[in-house]
This record gives C-alpha cells, structure tokens and sequence, in this order.
C-alpha cells in the first residue's frame, strides 16, 4: 500500500449542488514531492484542507501510512503544514513559534532547545531568534513557518501556495530552498499552488485540477510533453501552447485562413483515420525557423509577418498573426527579427497535438 | 490656512472655553482644596477665594483623611470592591470571552439565532431585572454574600457582543497551525486569542472595574453587613452618619475618587476610544 | 466533526448560557409572569392570577402617575440641556486654538465620578449655608432652598446629572467630528463657502446620526434616574424627585410588591425598547445614505 491514498475522495459543501472535489483517486509514495496545480476554485487547497483535517471528507476515503483518516484529528495525523498566510503565533517570538509544537509534545527542554537550534540555524534566522513576526519581512516569516513545521519530525509535510505573498525574486530563492529540504529530510511533500512553473521545478509527479477533478498525473516533463487534454496543454509551459482551430482531411491540415500542410506518416497513425473539425496545439519552441528544420519538410513552409517580439536575452519570443488567430515561436537569441518582418517557418511534425473541439482529449495520446 | 479673522474667532474660543471650564471644575476644586481643612476653616473660607484653594500644609494637613482611615472601615471597603472588581474581571473576561469565541468561531447549532438574542438584549434596561435578581439571590440565601454580589454580575451580553466582534476577525488558520502544534481550543483560547487580543481585553477590564467601582444599586441590595460593603455603599453610610463632618465627607469622596482617576489616567486611550465607538457604532 | 462543533460551541457558550438564563431570561419571564399577579414575595402562598388587574392599578395609582410625570420632567430638562451642551462644547474645543487636551480632561473629568460621589458632594453645595448659597448672596440673591424644596430639588438635581453627564456625549461628538473627512471642508473652502455654510452643510449633516444616538442614549439614560434622587433626598421632598426606577425598586425590594413592581418593569421596559427601536430606524436610514455617499466618492 502506497503512503497515502485517495480513494474516491469527494466534497460537496452543503447547498452546493456540485462536488468542490469530485472523485479524486491517487496513490502518493513515501518521500515523494507532489505539486497539485490549477487554476484558483480547482479544489486543490481544498484537497490538501481534506488530508490535513480541516474539511470534513464528504466521500470516500483517505488513507495515510495505513491508516483510515476520515475522522481523525489533524493533530493524529501526523502532518506538519505550512500556511499561505504563514499563520505565526503573532505574540510569540521567532524561536517560541519554531518550539511551540514540540512544547505541547511535552518534549524535555533541552531537546526542544537542540531542535530549534537545528531549524533556526538551517535557515538562517539565528539573528531574528527574539523578534516577532511584526518585526519579520515576508521571506523571514515564511522561514519561520517552515522553520515550525521541519522541527516536529513528521513524515507529511502539506504546503498550501507558501510563496504566493512573496515577492518573484524571493520566490525563485525560497523554491531552490525548499527542494534542498526536502530532499534532506526526505519527508513526503504535497505542494498546493496556482503557478505552474512551481510545480514543475520543484515536483517530482504533478497533479493537475480543473473544476474539482484530477485531469492528469504525472511527472513535469511527461506533462509537458504529452498533455492528455487541451486543458493541460494550456495551463502547462509559458507562454502558453498555441491552439489554432483547424480542419484534418487526407492526411493534410487546413487552418481557417487558408494555409495548410501535410501531415508526417507517424502523425496520421497516432490520429488513427480521425478527421474533421480539430484543435491543432504546438508548443512555440516546436516552431522552428532555423534553415535546417526549414530544409528537412520544403513542402510545408509557412509565412507571417511579426506584430510583436519579447527579447528574452536567451532566446526571443516572435507574436505574428496567423491560422485566424494570434501565434507566438520561442526561437533562438540568433535569430533576430523585427516587427514587420516577413518570415517564413515550419511546425515541427512529430511535436504537434490534435484536441477533440468539444471534450478537449488529445487524440496524440491516446494509446 | 487660517484666515487672520479666524485666528481672533479661536482665540476667543480659547477664552471663553478657559473660563467655562473653571466654573464647570469649581464644584471638583471646591471639594479637593477643602478636604484638607477642617469644617470651622471651610464655613470662614466660603466667601472668599480661600473657598478654592487648599491651606498651607501643616501637621493638621491630613486630618480629615487620617479620621477617616482609622476611625471607620473605609479602607476595608475600597480593599472589598477591588477584590469584587478583580474576581469579575476575571470571571468575566473567562465566561463572557469564551461565548464570544463561540459565537465568532465555533458553527455549533443556532449560533446565529444566539448572536441575534444576544445583541437584543443589549436593549433591556438592567433597573428592571434587579428585583427579580434580588429574588433569586434571597430565595438562594446568597443575600450579604460575595457570591451573591458576583453571580448576577459575570455574564454581560455587551462583553459577549464586543468580544466577538474583535475575535471574528482572527485569522483561522492560526487556529489550525496551533492544532497542527498540538494545541487544544481551550489552551487556543487562553494562550493564543486572548493575548492576541490585548486591546479589547485590557477594554473590557477598565469597564468591568470602573461599573463595580461605581455600581451603587445593586450593592446596597445585596450587602447589609457593614464587612462586606463597597465603597459607593459605604461612603453613603459614613457620609449620612450625624458625626462626620463636612470636612470628612469631602475627604471620603476625594479617597473614592482616586483610584478611578488613576485607571483613566492610564487606560485614557482605550476608554476615549471605547466610548466614541459606542457612538460611531451606531452612527 | 459537525458533533465535535455541537459539543466544543457549547461548552465555550454554556458558562455564560447558565448564567444569562439563570440572570436574564428567567427574570423577563418572571417579570412578565409576575405583572398578571399579586405576587407578594413575603407571602407567594397567597398569589393569584389578577390578568390586566395590575397594568389599569399602576395607572390609578397617584405615586407612580407622579413619578411618571417627575421623570418626563427630568428628561425634558435634561435631554436638551446635555445634547445642545455636549454639542456645543464639542464644536467649541474641536475649534480652538489652544488647550484642546485640557479642555476635554476638564470637561470630562465629573463623568469619572460616580454617581453616589457626586449626589454626596451636591448635596454639600447645595446646603442652606453651602458654597453655592454663599456665592449668591454675593450677588444679593437670598438664600435657596435647593433640594430641601418640594419646587426646587427636581431642577437642581436635573442641573447637577447634566453637570456629571455632558462629558460623555462630549467626548462623543469630538470623535464624530475628528472622523468627518478633512477633504470636505477642503472642497467647501474652494466653493467659497463660509465658516456658517461649511457648518449648516457640511458638520450638522455629517453628525447628524451620532445626533440622534446621543438624543436616545441621553433620553433613555434620564429616563433611569434613580441614584441622585435616592442619595440627595429619598425621592422627597414630597415625592417631587421621586422616578420610575424609584418606585420600580420600592414597590420591589422594600414593599415586596413583586405583581406591582413587575408590571411597572414592564411597562418602562416596553418604553426603553420603543426609544431603542426608533433610534435604530433613524440611524439605519442615515447610514445608507452615508454609504451611498462612499460610493459616490469611490466613483
């Protein structure tokens, strides 16, 4: 049996006619570090709130080392937690907010004083041991709140969008902080946030929600290059993947301005003989202007003209208008072009997705 | 700016207001400056400035104080109403505290229909009520005991609605991180919400002293025996004694007067501030 | 963990649940049981049902007609003397120069005296040969009688409450003016309004609900006059300074007429909450349009 499992977890406030988080089934291994992302309202802290004991499990049942936790107390569960607010104990300083918990466990004094030492001095807060919160910037306090759930030894850590309040420089320190911990405690960790970028860097499976339910499992890259659906396609990688509404007859693709090209062989067997009315989705990177890619497939050139660029400094990202609607490459810093330039380009045949218009599957990934 | 014109209008302001207010404080002045003089030195003193001005000190200085200190229990009756003050206080903060948790906290059943009969028996006028509590305190065999003074005095439906006022605002998740940390609601309660509530706890102690400070009804129903009375009760019974002199009189109404002075001298803040938002609460 | 809610909201709300069913709510239903009896409390054996017997007696009842009558009395003069008072003086120390910290210490400082101290030191002034007396005769007026007059001590008692109580709806009304928005009279001085329009339109308006709180809450508070009178004279001379509250707690606790006292409870209890509700629909209308107002201002 897994860590933790989900089995058929439901919750369904009441007046409310639809489940907040509906049927969610998982297993989490021990030591795994989960990120579970989507928009807001997907039901993901709402999740987490349910593994911690905050929201009651209106169905289904959560399993944690074993052990049914439906109706357990959140203090048996044996989870540590850190708060999107932080949450300090606002009257207590640095160093009686780290100890409280090991306090109320009736821990000896030295031992509670050899444990906080440990956290204050991993990060970093030695000279802030007196303050208060008050006194503390937002990266201090989140330190802080880690700080209070790494000393009581659990083997579950939740963390619900612990680096939304900081600001994005901090953010990206804080992530590579939190990954060294994790992986020097080697306690299992479910990651709560709504910023994809998160959760790819730092998670080793995602969870992606969309309205309540799981819309696909799996590690960063598998997600990133194999979306089960449009919706997942969309909310992973920045920029977003571009959709164009297309039409596919006889092996060839006709966008909505007229353009159109030829599918590779390899493409029309993952569609299997579908046709008809599509969403084409091709990431900007698989867009490709270079003169080798432009070589290898001659017949399927196509041309727009720049209306925008975003000059990254490692590579550039190149908005032209084209297949009615508005289209963006990632392209190398070397190529340079202007708005206004004409440019031709090829969509690199094995990368490109086909979503159903109405469900969003993606025929690709359906074997 | 200031116009000139309006400059001359606050200074006269200023004037006016100077003067008035010495009128308005004669009757208090009157009463310190001659409380240290004994009542032929008050009668020859009226007529004259003399009547607001205390006497030179000399070893008769505190005459009238010393009188009443020793020769009657008054002191005993200041030290009785502020044990009745501090035991209410504390059971006050406790009872009325942790119903006001309740109602901003706790979802337990009919929390909103409580909340709503609390608020509306802010209404009623407390006079009315009193001989019913006289009742039951008698029919209890409470009457000339502390207990009996006590009990009608914890629960306060203001306490109850200002307490829950403040706490509603408390952010929940510092409740569940205090679970997390193995704390249960009620240590949460007593080491967590109310010194995070310092302000409104430190409010409703001035309150609950300054109203048993100065309650009289209700004390002069319940004590007879002369050990246990306030101070309010006893100062009316030593001022209404054919022996005490005027002197005297003004002496154990200056003695009564000081500790609430004390307390709004160093409580000004929250009590200005408690007493304007009783009016910018309801405008 | 609906249960654990029940179970935990209970025991939080169950201390003061007793005790406001034990002090409050079984009290008004007794007081409300007892107004349709002759309950003596020295012989409850002998109680009857009397129904409406009570509620036509108190009003045949010359103590309590007079009463009632004394205690309009001391509302009529001391509602308009505190409010105008409190106001006045509020807008006087809002506007001056100088000396604003000491002006409201002063006037404030009778409010930190109890009621009893203060009856006790009135009663000083007040007397035959007393201070006040003296200063008359300074200006050749006779000496007064004051609360030895069956004419006099009604007035000199409703002075003196004014005298303690003006600081209170003081302090009130220079914390309604100090939360009137600056930018307003800002905005008047460049229409060109004067000292007296800025006041008419701008401070009457913005006060006007603390007005009516403060007109109620001085209302009802005159309304409960019971310790001056009972410390400065006992209600006499003659019954003249004799209240409702009064009556209400001799009826009660001296004569243990507890049917008669009820009914009494009653009846003021019923005018207490009138004054109460129609305070509320004033201020409630007021604060919409003072909400509208925000909005327009966001806008």
């Amino acid at each position: 049996m897994s860590f933790i499992e989900f089995k058929n977890i439901c919750k369904r406030y009441p007046g409310s006619e639809k489940n907040t988080v509906d049927n969610v089934n998982l297993e989490i291994e021990e030591k795994e570090f989960i990120a579970f992302v989507g928009p807001s309202g997907c039901g993901k802290s709402t999740t987490l709130r349910m593994i911690a004991g905050f929201e009651e499990i209106t169905g289904g049942e959560l399993y944690i080392d074993g052990k049914k936790v439906n109706e357990m107390a959140p203090r048996d569960r044996g989870i540590a937690m850190v708060f999107q607010n932080y949450a300090l104990y606002p009257h207590m300083t640095v160093e009686k907010n780290i100890g409280y918990g090991l306090k109320n466990m009736k821990l000896p004094a030295d031992e509670i004083r050899k444990k906080v030492d440990w956290a204050i001095d991993i990060l970093g807060l030695e000279e802030y041991r007196y303050r208060k919160p008050k006194n503390l910037s937002g990266g201090q306090r989140q330190r802080v709140a880690l700080g209070r759930a790494i000393v009581k030894n659990q083997k579950l850590f939740l963390m619900d969008e612990p680096l939304s309040n900081l600001d994005a420089k901090l953010r990206v320190s804080m992530r590579t902080e939190i990954s060294k911990l994790h992986r020097e405690l080697g306690a299992t960790t479910i990651y709560v946030t709504h910023d994809q970028v998160e959760a790819m860097t730092m998670a080793d499976r995602i969870v992606i929600m969309k309205e309540g339910v799981i819309q696909q499992v799996g590690r960063p890259m598998e997600l990133y290059d194999h979306p089960v659906n449009q919706f997942v396609a969309g909310f992973i990688g920045s920029p977003q993947m571009n959709f164009f509404d297309v039409k596919v007859e006889d092996g060839r693709v006709y966008f909505s301005d007229g353009n159109q090209i030829t599918l590779s062989d390899g493409m029309v067997k993952k569609l299997a003989g579908r046709s008809g009315d599509m969403i084409l989705g091709i990431r900007g990177e698989d867009i490709k202007m270079d003169a080798q890619n432009m070589d290898i497939n001659d017949e399927n050139h196509l041309h727009a003209v720049i209306t925008d660029t975003e000059v990254m400094g490692n590579e550039n990202n190149l908005y032209f208008s084209f297949g009615g609607t508005q289209a963006v490459a990632r392209v190398s810093k070397y190529e340079v072009s202007q708005i206004g330039d004409k440019v031709d380009f090829v969509f690199m045949p094995s990368k490109m997705h086909f979503f159903d218009r109405e469900t969003g599957v993606n025929y690709t990934e359906l074997q | 700016m200031v116009s000139k014109k309006q400059k001359r209008i606050n200074w006269i302001l200023v004037a006016v207001l100077l003067v008035l207010s010495v009128f308005f404080l004669f009757p208090v002045i009157w009463m310190l400056a001659n409380s240290f003089k004994p009542d032929a030195a008050i009668t020859a003193d009226m007529n004259s400035v003399a009547a607001f001005i205390p006497p030179a000190p000399d070893g008769n200085f505190f005459d009238n104080y010393i009188e009443i200190i020793t020769n009657t229990s008054f002191l005993r009756y200041m030290g009785n109403t502020l044990l009745y003050a501090a035991i209410l206080i504390v059971l006050g903060i406790i009872v009325n505290g942790l119903a006001g948790y309740a109602l901003a906290k706790i979802n337990f059943p009919f929390r909103e229909q409580w909340l709503l009969i609390i608020m509306m028996l802010l209404i009623v006028p407390t006079e009315t009520v009193i001989t019913i509590h006289f009742l039951i305190i008698a029919k209890a065999g409470l009457l000339n005991t502390i207990l009996g003074y006590i009990l009608p005095a914890i629960v306060n439906p203001f306490n109850i609605f200002l307490f829950r006022q403040v706490f509603v605002s408390l952010p929940d998740d510092v409740y569940e991180a205090a679970q997390l940390d193995f704390c249960g609601p009620v240590k949460y309660f007593f080491t967590m919400v109310l010194p995070m509530s310092k302000t409104v706890v430190a409010t409703v102690s001035v309150f609950t002293f300054l109203n048993v400070w100065n309650d009289y009804l209700w004390p002069s129903l319940v004590f007879t025996s002369s050990d246990l009375l306030t101070a309010q009760i006893g100062l009316n019974s030593i001022t209404s004694n054919e022996n005490t002199t005027m002197g005297q009189t003004l002496a154990v109404i200056t003695l009564v007067t000081i500790p609430v002075i004390i307390i709004y001298s160093l409580f000004s803040k929250q009590i200005v501030e408690g007493v304007t938002s009783t009016g910018s609460k309801e405008g | 963990m609906k249960k654990k809610n029940s179970i935990m909201g209970m025991a939080f709300f169950g201390p003061a649940l007793v005790l406001l069913t034990i002090f409050l709510f079984l009290p008004m239903v007794l007081t409300l049981v007892f107004s349709f009896t002759d309950y003596f409390a020295l012989n409850p054996e002998l109680t009857h049902f009397v129904g409406l017997e009570n509620y036509l007696n108190i009003f045949k009842d010359e103590l309590f007609v007079q009463s009632f009558l004394n205690t309009v009395k001391f509302v009529i003069i001391i509602v308009p003397c505190q409010c105008i008072g409190a106001l006045v003086l509020a807008l006087a120390i809002n506007k001056a120069a100088h000396c604003k910290k000491y002006f409201k210490v002063a006037f404030f400082v009778p409010v930190v005296m109890s009621l009893a101290v203060v009856s006790t030191l009135w009663m000083q002034i007040y007397s035959p040969e007393g201070i006040l007396n003296t200063l008359l005769a300074n200006f050749g007026i006779d000496a007064q009688p004051f609360i030895h007059n069956a004419s006099q001590a009604l007035p000199s008692i409703a002075v003196m409450s004014v005298w303690q109580g003006v600081g209170y709806q003081m302090i009130i009304f220079l914390g309604g003016l100090q939360n009137i928005n600056p930018a307003l009279y800002e905005a008047a001085e460049m229409d060109h309004a004067s000292s007296w329009q800025q006041f008419k339109d701008i401070t009457l308006p913005e006060l006007k609900p603390l007005c009516v709180f403060v007109f109620i809450t001085v209302t009802i508070g005159a309304f409960r006059m019971l310790v001056q009178p009972m410390v400065m004279t006992g209600g006499g001379p003659d019954h003249s300074t004799y209240t409702i509250v009064y009556d209400i707690y001799e009826t009660g606790t001296v004569n243990w007429e507890m049917g008669l006292a009820s009914t009494m409870a009653i009846v003021f209890t019923v005018f207490v909450v009138i004054l109460t509700i129609i305070q509320n629909v004033l201020t409630k209308d007021k604060e919409g349009k003072k909400h509208g107002i925000k909005k327009a201002k966001a806008n």
